[in-house]
């Protein structure tokens, strides 16, 4: 099976073409949030310089969030538009499943962070079991500081990857004592890692439906806020 | 601080020299009741971050970009009924930004504004006339003090 996936989650966009075990090649810019300009492009580039048109794909994957409002929307109706012009599958997997599979095998828990802006981060905690991804957490949208004791009790080496470090590593450095972060290298999302989770999906016949798949933004309704902020109680408490 | 305009070319002058300073990401709120120049105002940011574009109020379409010398939202929140709505279309994207972001109606959507921001309201003066306006400019946070440099 070949896929395309993209992921525009973040500052990054990025696109690859996956045909089973073997990257075909992938295309990354991590650099001012320019999705609608450069997405189709890069799509079409990384298609002709592989030999390859849309019509050789065989399904699609896309970043399905949290992150960027604008960026998620437009990865959405782009694999939408592809999904359905071309009468194949498409499959949304998290932006964050994604970055946390850059770090494959890594021992203890991994925690990836976007910036969510507000002092606030999209975030969810994850950890190899089996040599399988696993999420411990629900996705989130909380604090740093709502974060850091989530990450303490689980009393285990912990790897953060993100766009939210460079703001918060100072913090995270203060706060929590075994802790690594990513190299740069593998410190933004690339499509190849959302493909890849992906494809297994599609493989095992699970993919959205183009009429009702949305992005998942994560906020707490009007309703939350202000009951949260009228008894300063956590609604979920 | 406050200054009294008997014109709208005064509102405008105004305008040009709050734009004039503004850096990279500032915020500004705008507030006043319909007719009391809220758009002139804009107009002279405008003039300030040296924009071409003609200016005209995003009542319907909520959101207008401009470039300048710093890019520019310019919000017009009249039409909101919540909040939400607004942080919908990824606000905190916009005004998070580089760009220079001016909300018009901003006490429709509290909430949602930062901290530190400009404050800018004008009010009509009847006693004195029909085209008298009061303009009052405060800001909050550091990074605003250039405002005190403002005079007529």
């Amino acid at each position: 099976m070949r896929i395309l996936s993209i992921d525009s989650a973040t500052e990054a966009a990025s696109c690859s073409v996956i045909e089973d075990d073997n990257l075909l090649g992938e295309i990354t810019f991590n650099y001012k949030k320019q999705h609608s300009v450069i997405l189709m492009t890069i799509i079409d580039n990384l298609l002709k310089n592989i030999n390859k048109t849309i019509n050789d794909i065989d399904g699609f994957v896309v970043s399905k969030g949290p992150g960027s409002f604008t960026g998620l929307r437009i990865g959405m109706a782009t694999v939408k538009g592809l999904s359905q012009g071309t009468n194949k599958p498409f499959v949304s997997v998290s932006s964050l499943d994604s970055l946390a599979y850059n770090l494959a095998y890594t021992d203890g828990i991994i925690c990836p962070i976007l910036n969510a802006l507000r002092g606030n981060v999209y975030t969810a905690i994850y950890c190899f079991d089996d040599n399988k991804l696993k999420r411990l957490t629900e996705y989130m949208v909380i604090s740093l500081d709502e974060l850091i004791p989530l990450i303490k009790e689980k009393n285990k080496p912990v790897t953060f990857i993100g766009d939210g470090i460079p703001l918060f590593k100072e913090k995270i450095k203060d706060s929590i004592s075994n802790v690594k972060f990513a190299p740069t290298s593998l410190n933004f999302v690339r499509a190849s890692a959302l493909g890849e989770l992906g494809l297994e999906r599609l493989l095992e016949g699970e993919y959205d439906d183009l009429y009702t798949s949305a992005p998942i933004y994560i906020r707490k309704s009007q309703a939350e806020r202000e009951y949260e902020k009228r008894t300063g109680k956590d609604i979920n408490e | 601080m406050e200054f009294l305009v008997n014109n709208e070319n005064m509102t405008i002058e105004i305008g040009k020299k709050l734009g004039s300073l503004l850096n990279k990401g500032d915020v500004i709120c705008l507030n006043g009741d319909l007719g009391t120049g809220k758009t002139h105002f804009t107009k002279g940011i405008a003039k300030g971050l040296l924009i071409d574009d003609y200016i005209t109020s995003p009542t319907f379409n909520i959101v207008n970009e401009y470039e300048g010398r710093l890019k520019l939202y310019h919000f017009d929140v009249y039409r909101v009924n919540d909040p939400d709505e607004i942080y919908a279309i990824g606000f905190d994207e916009y005004i998070f930004s580089d760009a220079v972001s001016i909300i018009e109606w901003s006490n429709y959507i509290e909430e949602l504004i930062p901290d530190e921001h400009i404050s800018v309201t004008i009010e009509k003066l009847p006693e004195k006339g029909i085209n008298f306006r009061k303009i009052v400019i405060n800001h909050f946070g550091n990074r605003y003090n250039y405002v005190k440099g403002i005079t007529l």
